[in-house]
């Protein structure tokens, strides 16, 4: 099958500075792509190669099968580029800043009114439309943002950090919105800082960091590299002593370690399935009366990759 | 492609009329201006005094008939005087000197030249400093040419007919055929009056031409910072389209204002600009000019406010040593040779031109101007594509 977008070997250079170096990776039809990586890591550069805003020093990128550098409108036709900034014009209403888009695109007259109808409903500002872009919320500009790279129907939306400064409210919106058009078919490229977000919406992650990509793989994929033992945290009543001897003997524990003079923390694999065999053990010595299961997270993948804090 | 490009340059003129710098930089200001100084210094210029420089090296009946008719002309009185020089090198350094403003220079022998049928050849020096005396000079010579051409022709034709040579002179001054008498035009200083209110009305126009066009690509900048030109340069259109489409916006309000001045103009203090095909080539070519010059700044700057800088810089200095502000011949000279590297230098000569030509311009007469404009305009755009694809297009 061939791939919504794909690229291989890319690479930038300012002088001396690399920005980017043999980036690759390939986003299948229908597929939720994140790309993660602290502040200066090469993901806007790598996005701005990929919807031809930057000329690549080496490397191709490949929409739908079409040669960016070959046929640059042919290949744009399919992406749906959505920047970090609200790139819209502040003194037009949302609808007719969609409406400019919409025509700059080559959305034929007709169909526009109609287009620019389903896009609003879909990003669920119908009722505002056509009040000043000036006038909207934080939340409310980024999802006119977005909703100017929906109206030629790509075939991959490309998202740079679409959620920077909004309102919760705002952002489930968001990201409400884009699970819909990944459950539509619509294959996703997703950059952002928050780290749930990219575990909700994506499929795959790539980890990019000084430009190159670090890690890529499914979220199991990509925490099984620091491991894929749990933590769980019980709290016990009764004999503490006796039922800590059983908890280490159940088959799947690797480490046991008393935290208190009612609570037990144990380091197994696959933890939330071993809870039923765990209550099981201390029958007849204690009974457990809270559990707590903390399974190994991308932040935790993050941190250990790259050596630092996402939000840094 | 095309409907991409209208895309943009219909926002473009909607956010300029909205916002009213189309109609305030384009029109309110320059027509103001223009009309102030016009009410203020119009009137004919430069002031109607000249000296001519006269040189006869002939001493024949042409100068002195030259003399004579000069001096008894009703429309040179007071404005007109002949100085005697005693030959054509000294009434070039007279001209250098700003003693004289034109000079006429009969050689040896040319009243014996014209009566023998060989015609002759009169000099006549002017400075750019005092068209009006160079008018003046001229007028005087075309009317010796016609008399020179047609006892010229008379001479011919009695020798023709078998008349002795001894006898043609007398014959052909005998029967009537223009002699040596001298007539001058009704006005012969009619070519020579530029009403100050031309001056500044092209002026103005020529100034406002650089503000209009480069508020256009002035907002390529601002798009920049928006992020709605990269939003636009992601989508499915050619790179040119977003430059294009305000440069042509840019442009056609420039043709606006310019033409709104010279309407202005004509209309309230009543002037011509001249033949009203060359004065819209010249115009036209002069906001080609300045839409490639801005254009070249804006490919050159990194932000919309260091756009708005230098634009006016370069600006009020193309409009300063070009004429625009103050006419070119109230410049030193070495000034005036700066103005021949401005668009405006060349625009301002070429619609003088066409103003003191008054009917007979046409734009043949001006096509060096116009062709220079061109040019300007072909350089410095290229210059600026060059810019662009470093930075805005690619």
């Amino acid at each position: 099958m061939t791939a919504t977008l794909a690229c291989e070997g890319l690479r930038k250079r300012y002088g001396d500075v690399t920005a980017v170096e043999d980036v690759g990776f390939s986003i299948a039809p229908g597929q939720a792509y994140g790309l993660l990586g602290p502040n200066g890591a090469g993901k806007t550069t790598t996005i701005s190669m990929l919807v031809g805003l930057l000329r690549p020093d080496a490397g191709t990128v490949l929409v739908g099968g079409t040669d960016l550098a070959a046929d640059p409108r042919r290949a744009k036709a399919r992406i749906g580029y959505v920047p970090q900034e609200i790139a819209l014009y502040p003194e037009l209403t949302g609808r007719e800043n969609l409406r400019f888009f919409g025509r700059l695109f080559g959305l034929a007259r007709r169909g526009l009114a109609g287009r620019i109808e389903e896009v609003l409903d879909l990003i669920g500002l119908s009722d505002r439309a056509d009040g000043r872009l000036d006038t909207y919320s934080g939340g409310m500009r980024r999802r006119i943002n977005i909703g100017a790279a929906l109206l030629h129907r790509p075939d991959v939306l490309i998202l740079d950090e679409p959620t920077v400064g909004v309102d919760p409210q705002s952002r489930k919106a968001i990201l409400d919105g884009l699970e819909l058009l990944v459950g539509d078919g619509m294959s996703l490229l997703y950059t952002s800082h928050y780290m749930e977000e990219v575990e909700r919406v994506c499929d795959r992650v790539a980890i990019i960091d000084h430009g190159r990509i670090i890690a890529e793989g499914t979220r199991r994929e990509l925490i099984a590299m620091v491991g894929s033992a749990d933590k769980i945290e019980l709290v016990l009543d009764g004999d503490v002593e006796a039922a800590y001897a059983k908890l280490r003997t159940v088959e799947g524990v690797i480490e046991a370690a008393r935290t208190g003079a009612e609570s037990v923390r144990l380091i197994a694999e696959g933890g939330r399935y071993l809870l039923p065999a765990l209550i099981s053990a201390v029958e007849g010595s204690a009974t457990v009366t809270a559990t707590q299961v903390i399974e190994p997270d991308l932040e935790a993948t993050f941190l250990h990759l790259t050596g630092t804090s996402l939000r840094d | 492609m095309w409907r991409a490009m209208l895309t943009v340059s219909a926002l473009e003129l909607r956010t300029r009329l909205r916002d009213g710098t189309a109609i305030v930089i384009a029109v309110i200001v320059p027509v103001t201006l223009a009309t102030l100084f016009g009410l203020a210094l119009g009137g004919d210029d430069p002031p109607l005094r000249a000296t001519v420089g006269f040189v006869d090296l002939d001493h024949g009946e042409f100068p002195a008939s030259v003399r004579r008719e000069v001096l008894a002309s009703e429309e040179l009185k007071g404005a007109v005087t002949l100085r005697d020089l005693p030959g054509e090198e000294q009434a070039r350094r007279a001209l250098d000197a700003g003693e004289i403003g034109s000079a006429i220079v009969f050689p040896a022998g040319f009243s014996q030249s014209v009566g023998a049928g060989r015609g002759g050849d009169v000099a006549v020096l002017t400075s750019p400093e005092s068209p009006l005396a160079g008018v003046v000079a001229g007028a005087v010579v075309d009317r010796i040419s016609a008399v020179v051409d047609a006892r010229t022709l008379a001479v011919h034709a009695v020798l023709l007919a078998g008349v002795p040579g001894e006898r043609v002179k007398e014959l052909v001054e005998r029967n009537g055929a223009a002699g040596p008498a001298l007539t001058l035009a009704e006005d012969p200083l009619s070519g020579g009056k530029v009403d100050l209110s031309v001056y500044y009305g092209s002026g103005m126009a020529a100034l406002f031409a650089f503000f209009v066009v480069g508020a256009s690509f002035r907002g390529l900048l601002t798009e920049r910072k928006l992020g709605t030109l990269d939003r636009i340069r992601a989508g499915p259109v050619a790179a040119w389209v977003p430059v294009a489409g305000k440069g042509v916006v840019g442009f056609g309000l420039g043709v606006v204002s310019v033409c709104v001045c010279w309407a202005s103009s004509t209309l309230i203090f009543g002037t011509t600009w001249g033949d009203p095909v060359a004065v819209f080539a010249v115009l036209v070519a002069h906001v080609l000019a300045a839409a490639a010059i801005t254009m070249l700044v804006a490919s050159r700057v990194r932000t919309d406010a260091q756009a708005d800088g230098v634009i006016m810089v370069v600006s009020f200095v193309a409009a300063f040593f070009g004429g625009s502000l103050v006419p070119l011949y109230d410049l030193p000279e070495p000034l005036r040779a700066v103005a021949l590297l401005t668009p405006n230098g060349w625009t301002s000569t070429a619609l003088t031109e066409l103003a003191g030509a008054g009917a007979a311009g046409s734009v043949g007469a001006v096509a060096g101007p116009i062709g220079v404009l061109c040019a300007i305009a072909l350089a410095a755009g290229g210059t600026a594509v060059a810019g662009f694809r470093k930075g805005l297009l690619l």
